[in-house]
């Protein structure tokens, strides 16, 4: 009898342990995320923070918008559950792979229709008979504040979609998320305002959601901060520079001393904007961004 | 009793040939209606079975019955092309979710279905080599396809030009194979699965050539300036692609716009369904939904009156073959009268001759519902793999 027991109050518990087993195998099957650049990253993982399971693969040393996933690379996207993209032909590798289109949530859909069509760019057609222009859009769309806070939100709403019990969190995410957004903002329109009757030029053409969301008529030149441009180059900013109004060039990077000598010869100041595509060595993306902002408001070059 | 058995499998077996043929034929009248009737009842399960696995198929306006068969069994009837804006229309109803189908072209006779991955996880369909889908130019081989070509993880496989008459129209790609299935038992055995765009390169809506920007040949160039370059007609279109050509290949247009031949709707639940139902019905949408299993069921009532009139022949044909073999007993009893009066003669009563026919007679019923027991089983065997070669 005394045996019988023991056996049983052995099976209750061990049945006890294994339902516990089972919860805590369902409450860890998180949903999983990945993003094609960092600000997507930021987002998600201030929005989804512990209640998802978000991945982040992009080397450090390339330019997310061009880089191409290996064979295990892309099985990492095809396997995710929310495959965040930027939209805006952003990440050209997605072109030319095969991804599961259900799980693909473009984040710029919402104002796609806002999208700035690329001017100047090397087309080429087939036969006399009609031309066939690479279409392409600008895709730094995060620079334009309101558009960030706009890719947040559909970040937040495919979480809640997927998390629908944790909705009252995402949101309280989202809500700080976007008082941090909308603080930049405030913060890049201060810093715009100080620089009217200033000429700015974009070193590379990254910065036109910025030039258009702020009002900044930004032309942009296809400068590399580590290679002194051609003579050709040196010809095409000067027609555009008014050496007699005060002139500033927006970098990603630092440029190397010969170029910052040639471009003051020209009266242009250097500002350095980091659009921070991929993940910083060092801080995040806010304090990125508020550090670019407070270079511009402050005028510090 | 054991003398009359005995002498009646004697009988039957010295008169081989008659024997045979009679239990052949009796067999068969008895195995045509039931073989058809299964033959007919599989046929059915199947395609319903295909049909329900599928809740909804959004097309052109046209016939829904080659929507449903281009969609389910990829038998590429024609119909016209919807555009793949269409998915994003319908996912962003939030309805559910929608998966492309582009199903046009043959490699080595096998329909090349253009689609993507969701098609592989709704469909439940396994590796049993290889991997999935990753790149542009991959294909990935129904079991059936891997097997009658002999085709594996590595080879390669080219689609058909469309027609001969216009070979230009079309660019044969040449495919890896990156993956072979599990065997299904559906129509995705006899497929050879790739991405949508691989598909709108074979159709020539994508390309890859050298940089016309570093062409140095004036014979490959038209124009060129500052910002555009025209190529002529004599540029090299890949017809393969590659890791070293992957980053050539490029569509010229909107992706949206390009074509695909039906859309397969995966809805939330029945709720979601009968809402997007309503709205094409509604006319909110251009296209048209259908219930596969409405459709199939609507072409099944169509073969079930096909196999009443089999029946009926079937049976006057039984009737007209009884009457045939009652006559050659008949006969063959009159023939035997020397052999029934020698019988009488040695001391077998009436009774014991009428014993004696009774049992061939028996035996040889028996015979032929054994064989048409036999045929049935060997039927159960292969009918699987008859309806798929020829009837879905």
């Amino acid at each position: 009898m005394n045996r019988i027991v023991v056996i049983f109050i052995i099976m209750i518990l061990f049945s006890c342990g294994k339902e516990d087993a089972k919860k805590t195998i369902i409450k860890n099957e998180k949903v999983s995320v990945i993003t094609v650049n960092y600000p997507l990253h930021y987002f998600a993982d201030r929005i989804g923070g512990d209640l998802i399971s978000l991945q982040y693969i992009i080397p450090a040393d390339v330019d997310p918008a061009y880089w191409n996933p290996n064979e295990e690379e892309l099985s990492l996207y095809q396997s995710t559950d929310i495959i965040l993209v930027n939209g805006a032909d952003y990440a050209k590798w997605m072109e030319n792979v095969s991804l599961p289109t259900s799980r693909i949530v473009n984040t710029s859909a919402s104002f796609k229709d806002e999208l700035l069509p690329l001017k100047n760019v090397a087309s080429h057609s087939h036969g006399p008979e009609g031309e066939h222009q690479h279409k392409g859009v600008a895709f730094t769309t995060w620079l334009d504040f309101e558009f960030a806070i706009k890719q947040a939100e559909a970040i937040k709403d495919i979480l809640i979609k997927k998390l629908p019990k944790e909705k009252l969190v995402l949101d309280d995410n989202f809500n700080q998320l976007k008082e941090d957004l909308e603080a930049l903002d405030k913060l890049m329109l201060e810093g715009a305002s100080k620089l009217k009757g200033v000429n700015v030029f974009g070193s590379h053409p990254v910065y036109q959601y910025l030039s258009r969301g702020y009002n900044l008529k930004i032309k942009s030149v296809h400068f590399e901060p580590d290679t002194f441009p051609t003579d050709e180059q040196w010809r095409g900013l000067e027609r555009i520079v008014d050496k007699s109004q005060e002139n500033l060039m927006l970098w990603e990077g630092k440029p190397n001393k010969k170029i910052e000598n040639k471009l003051l010869e020209l009266n242009i100041d250097i500002l350095v904007f980091d659009p921070c595509a991929n993940m910083p060595a060092e801080g995040d993306f806010l304090d990125v961004m508020e550090d670019n902002l407070i270079r511009v408001r402050d005028r510090v070059y | 009793m054991k003398q009359s058995f005995y002498l009646a499998i004697k009988y039957l077996v010295f008169y081989k040939f008659r024997t045979s043929v009679l239990v052949l034929s009796i067999g068969l009248i008895l195995f045509l209606p039931i073989g058809l009737q299964r033959l007919i009842a599989e046929s059915e399960q199947q395609m319903l079975l295909r049909a329900d696995a599928t809740p909804l198929v959004i097309g052109a306006k046209g016939s829904s019955t080659d929507l449903v068969i281009n969609t389910l069994y990829f038998e590429q009837e024609e119909i016209e092309p919807i555009k793949l804006l269409e998915v994003e229309a319908l996912n962003s109803t939030e309805l559910g979710y929608a998966i492309p189908i582009l199903s046009v072209f043959k490699a080595r006779g096998f329909p090349i279905v253009g689609t993507d991955l969701d098609y592989f996880s709704y469909r439940k369909l396994t590796l049993i080599n290889g991997r999935n889908l990753q790149y542009v130019g991959e294909c990935v081989l129904g079991s059936e396809v891997a097997k009658k070509l002999g085709l594996s993880v590595g080879d390669a496989i080219v689609s058909s030009p469309e027609n001969f008459i216009d070979l230009a129209g079309v660019y044969p790609l040449k495919m890896k194979i990156v993956g072979v299935l599990e065997l299904s038992n559906t129509p995705d055995d006899t497929a050879v699965f790739t991405d949508l765009k691989t598909n709108w390169i074979i159709m020539g809506l994508g390309h890859g050539h050298q940089d016309l920007q570093k062409i140095e040949d004036p014979t490959l160039i038209l124009k060129r300036d500052s910002t555009k370059v025209t190529a002529s007609s004599k540029v090299f279109m890949f017809n393969e692609i590659n890791a070293e050509n992957l980053d050539t290949f490029h569509f010229h247009g909107s992706l949206e716009e390009y074509p695909i031949t039906s859309i397969l709707f995966v809805p939330n639940d029945v709720k979601s369904a009968t809402i997007l139902r309503g709205r094409f019905g509604a006319k909110e949408m251009e296209e048209q939904i259908v219930v596969p299993s409405a459709v199939v069921e609507n072409l099944l009532q169509t073969i079930f009156r096909i196999k009443r009139i089999f029946n009926m022949v079937f049976t006057l044909v039984g009737i007209a073959t009884l009457i045939i073999i009652g006559l050659i007993v008949v006969l063959t009893l009159r023939l035997r009268k020397e052999e029934l009066f020698t019988m009488f003669t040695i001391g077998s009563n009436r009774y014991k001759t009428i014993e004696i026919i009774g049992f061939e007679l028996l035996m040889m019923i028996l015979l032929s519902v054994s064989i048409a027991s036999v045929l049935y089983g060997i039927t159960g065997f292969f009918i699987e793999e008859f309806i798929r070669q020829f009837i879905i």
